[in-house]
């Protein structure tokens, strides 16, 4: 099952959703657009350790992961 | 049965619970949920360092450099030179307070998929020696 995973003080939060169920899907798509537009970074697995930084909402990815904006130190 | 088997004396099965709840807590403790989810999205050679060593390398997207990332949440990534040592350090990191699993699977995202752009966020420090290679 499809799965937003946002990186957060206790490691991460995973939000499950059914692509085929239609209100899921959106509030997923809704989730991808909130995060992103905050700034966050998301990105795919395109396979073993290969990742790549998705800008829309790709409902059938796996494993979407979000991450804060990064900041110089 | 394992836990309360007639046979075991109560402070065995009050020390063995406790020892299973803290094994419980530890593999379910933020730091070690940050590791595991880091640990499945480095490829199998970065995954192999990171086990050995707690660091592992990466390809800068943009120019080729080589950086390693060790285990932590700040002044963490280093610029390689090409023989292995540390040329310069680069601190940056996600805004929030992440645990080290998160951050460096972070910094790893940014450096393959957006090198230049994470490094003009970034701020350099000299590297400290000596350093593991």
């Amino acid at each position: 099952m499809p799965t937003q995973i946002v990186l957060d003080h206790s490691g991460d939060t995973r939000h499950e959703f059914d692509a085929a169920d239609l209100e899921a899907l959106a509030k997923a798509e809704q989730r991808f657009k909130k995060l992103t537009g905050k700034g966050f970074t998301a990105a795919t697995r395109m396979g073993p350790g290969e990742v790549a930084v998705v800008r829309v909402f790709a409902p059938t990815a796996q494993e979407t992961l979000f991450y804060p904006r990064l900041v110089g130190g | 049965m394992l836990l309360f088997g007639a046979r075991r004396p109560m402070g065995s099965r009050l020390q063995t619970l406790r020892e299973l709840y803290a094994s419980f807590i530890g593999e379910n403790s933020p730091e070690a949920r940050g590791r595991h989810l880091l640990r499945a999205w480095l490829s199998p050679i970065q995954l192999a360092q990171f086990d050995e060593h707690r660091y592992f390398d990466v390809v800068g997207c943009d120019t080729a450099k080589r950086y390693r990332i060790n285990y932590g949440t700040a002044a963490n990534v280093h610029e390689l030179d090409g023989a292995g040592t540390p040329r310069v350090g680069w601190c940056f990191a996600p805004s929030a307070r992440l645990v080290p699993g998160d951050v460096m699977l972070a910094q790893k995202i940014a450096l393959e998929t957006n090198e230049n752009a994470v490094l003009a966020v970034a701020n350099e420090f000299p590297p400290r020696m000596p350093f593991n290679r």
